[in-house]
């Protein structure tokens, strides 16, 4: 018997007790509808968290810190972060690039505006092309000359010095335009402060105020200034830049930020607390990580954090596609029972089918064929449903704040990969084939003679 | 099958020897089939004339593979029925058998037309071809007005009539026919049973039809009598250009 006549013959059937067909199919519709939804619901989710973990930092950034407050006491000499500790980072297996962070706290001035304690940040190259720039362009890097880039949020901290009134308290934006004119920076704090008040230094003279230094901006961070990343708040600028004008301006005096000797001297070096290691991917954090924990200093990343969430959020994913089966499962049990029906019903005329000569695979195969189109149509509705009741999930005002409410989450709450459409069509129409197969089997052992006797 | 012609008088292309069927019904025994022997040539219309309860539909299921023997063979062009599983028993009924049921047996769903094509559908035919055939078929046999009724929309006696055409439209080697005429006014019965014997003969094909009535078995070449499951007597007459009538 040819594919199309089986195909055409078996539509016919399923056509001729529509009101049948069409509550089998209802319940394929339900199934594959509840297990898409609550699929989709949960890779949401997931992907969600993830989007908020890649928002905190790169999945293939480890973050090293050294405390240098607390070092180990006794005679030993402190481990500290120095260049020559980032060179060994840097020649580590996988490991792609290392920046070391020098920070400093530093006051920014614009016309009437002052910004105080705003932390600039010296960076290598690797750090810096990470940063995505909105506006003008990423500082440059060849040590000459120290240029700004500007988190997207920084703007927030510039106050009127004289009317007063902070972002926080007015919520308006400062009139500070970064790129437009020029800012002016004040490296040494202390010193500033200590001068406004009248204060003394250490030699009982009168503290001059500092120097300020005529900084040009190269670019803001990309964002406007409510979207926060983890590049919002600081001000980035070339590390080798930076030292080389710290080294100017407080020569052999101690740096703001860097620690000092037992004497309370500096160290002829530069100490860093933090540096962020780029490795190659995300196989081979832990392995990165665990050489530098080694190595005495304090090492982070994301990539146990999403682990973590990873086996719960496949957890997750398993009880709400499990809960979505269980009514599957039902709809299958309907298929069955309905294609059961269907055999009694027509008995005779597979036995008259059989007289005439029709192959016993194609009564079988015909059966097989009806249930599974069941299937199919449930699965098709019911994906058609599914990315219904996805598309209102994601845009009913109602769920949109409550997600909101969740700690902030944004995006699509329910998400329906392509694969997962795939997926349960597949599924459909194989639990109508399954649920159809006793059926059919049957349907082809019934014997001709008494199926023709069964008047 | 041109060199079979020659042959066809020494090998008859129905045997059915020594055949029994016993059902047992509680304690006792039904001889339904009890010791019936009787060969069948090529391009022969036989009749199978008995009373109501003689046997006559169990022969002529058995002899259609619908039925195993209880004991006995049958062999038909060279092959053993009794020993075919159902699967063969099928292949077989397709390749070779036209039925024609007692009780018509037509698709409910299907319209006379589709009916009468679906035998060719299990063998593959093409939907147009088909269709074309069975509408040729259904003229032969008078309903040329009722091509697109369905089953339930036609009288017994037209729904006889495309059970005829759907035994017919395979071009079977064997045709099995129980009381095809069993609905059929004696007028139509006579048109009817004139066009199996005209198209059974022109085809050299072999026509075994049950009946009750002495009168339709007078239409066949050969009449074989049962009573009791058994074979009372087998007559032949010769029947020449009667269909004029
Ligand atoms: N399945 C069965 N179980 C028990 N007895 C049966 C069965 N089928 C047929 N018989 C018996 O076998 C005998 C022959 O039946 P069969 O149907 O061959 O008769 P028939 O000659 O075709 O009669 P009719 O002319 O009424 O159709 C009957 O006595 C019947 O009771
Ligand atoms: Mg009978």
């Amino acid at each position: 018997m040819r594919f199309l006549d089986l195909l055409v013959m078996s539509i016919n059937n399923l056509r001729r007790r529509k009101l049948r067909t069409a509550l089998t199919v209802l319940g394929v519709i339900v199934g594959t509808a509840s297990i898409v939804v609550m699929m989709s619901l949960g890779i949401g989710m997931s992907e969600m968290q993830m989007e908020l973990m890649e928002s905190y930092g790169s999945m293939t950034a480890i973050n090293v810190y050294c405390d240098t407050y607390s070092q180990p006491e006794g005679g030993q000499d402190p481990v500290y972060m120095t260049d020559e500790i980032i060179e060994q980072f840097r020649q580590m297996e996988y490991v792609d690039g290392v920046s070391p962070l020098l920070n400093v706290s530093v006051m920014m001035r614009q016309g009437q505006y002052t910004a105080s304690y705003v932390n600039l940040v010296g960076v290598t190259e690797d750090y810096m092309e990470q940063i995505p720039v909105g506006e003008g362009r990423h500082p440059k890097m060849d040590g000459s000359e120290v240029e700004l880039l500007f988190g997207n949020m920084v703007l927030q901290n510039f106050s009127n010095g004289k009317r007063g009134g902070s972002y926080y308290e007015t919520g308006e934006l400062p009139d500070v335009d970064l790129m437009g004119k020029p800012i002016f920076v004040i490296y040494d704090m202390d010193a500033y402060y200590q001068s406004m008040n009248g204060g003394t230094g250490t030699d009982g003279t009168a503290v001059k105020a500092p120097k300020k230094y005529l900084v040009p901006v190269a670019g803001i961070v990309e964002g406007g200034e409510n979207d926060y990343n983890q590049y919002s708040w600081e001000v980035y600028t070339d590390l080798e830049a930076l030292k080389t004008q710290l080294k100017k301006i407080f020569k052999k005096g101690v740096i703001p930020g860097q620690p000092t000797n037992k004497k309370g001297k500096p160290y002829p070096y530069f100490i860093y607390s933090n540096a962020v290691v780029y490795v190659d991917s995300i196989d081979h954090v832990k392995e990165v990580q665990t050489a530098i924990s080694d190595m005495g200093f304090q090492a982070s990343s994301n990539s146990e954090w999403m682990e973590q969430n990873k086996k719960q959020s496949q957890m997750t994913q398993m009880v709400l596609g499990g809960i979505g089966a269980v009514s599957l499962f039902v709809a299958a049990i309907g298929i069955a029972n309905t294609m059961m029906m269907s055999i009694y019903e027509r008995t005779k005329e597979i036995g008259v089918m059989k007289v005439l000569g029709c192959d016993m695979g194609n009564i079988r195969n015909m059966f097989l064929m009806e249930s599974g189109f069941i299937g199919l149509m449930g699965g098709v509705i019911g994906l058609i449903l599914s990315y219904s009741l996805s598309y209102l999930m994601n845009h009913l005002p109602a769920v949109t704040q409550m997600m909101m409410g969740m700690g902030g989450m944004d995006g699509s709450i329910s998400r329906i990969p392509p694969w997962l459409a795939a997926a349960a069509l597949v599924f459909a129409v194989v639990v109508g084939m399954v649920a159809g197969f006793f059926p059919a089997v049957k349907a082809m052992k019934l014997s001709a003679l008494s199926a023709i006797r069964n008047e | 099958m041109e060199e079979e012609t020659e042959k066809k008088k020494e090998s008859p292309i129905i045997q059915v020897r020594n055949l029994y069927k016993i059902y047992r019904v509680g304690e006792t025994k039904v001889f339904a089939l009890n010791g019936v022997d009787f060969s069948l040539q090529r391009g022969e219309f036989c009749a199978v004339v008995g009373p109501s309860g003689s046997g006559k539909s169990t022969l002529l299921n058995m002899m259609a593979g619908l039925e195993k023997p209880s004991k006995g063979e049958i062999i038909i062009a060279g092959t053993h029925i009794e020993r075919m599983t159902e699967k063969e028993l099928v292949t077989f009924r397709r390749e070779n058998v036209g039925f024609i049921f007692q009780s018509y047996n037509l698709l409910k769903t299907m319209n006379a037309v589709e009916n009468v094509a679906l035998p060719l559908s299990f063998r593959g035919v093409p939907k147009k071809e088909r269709l074309e055939l069975a509408r040729k078929y259904l003229k032969l046999v008078g309903l040329e007005k009722q091509m697109n009724h369905m089953a339930n929309e036609m009288s017994g006696g037209q729904q006889q009539r495309v059970g005829i055409a759907r035994a017919l439209v395979v071009n079977p080697r064997i045709i099995f026919a129980d009381e095809p005429t069993g609905n059929l006014d004696s007028r139509t019965t006579k048109d009817v049973l004139n066009l199996m014997r005209r198209i059974v003969r022109k085809r050299k094909q072999t026509l075994i039809m049950v009946t009750h009535d002495n009168y339709l078995a007078g239409f066949a070449d050969k009449q074989i009598h049962i009573v009791d499951g058994k074979i009372l007597k087998i007559e032949e007459q010769h029947h020449e250009d009667e269909e004029e009538l």
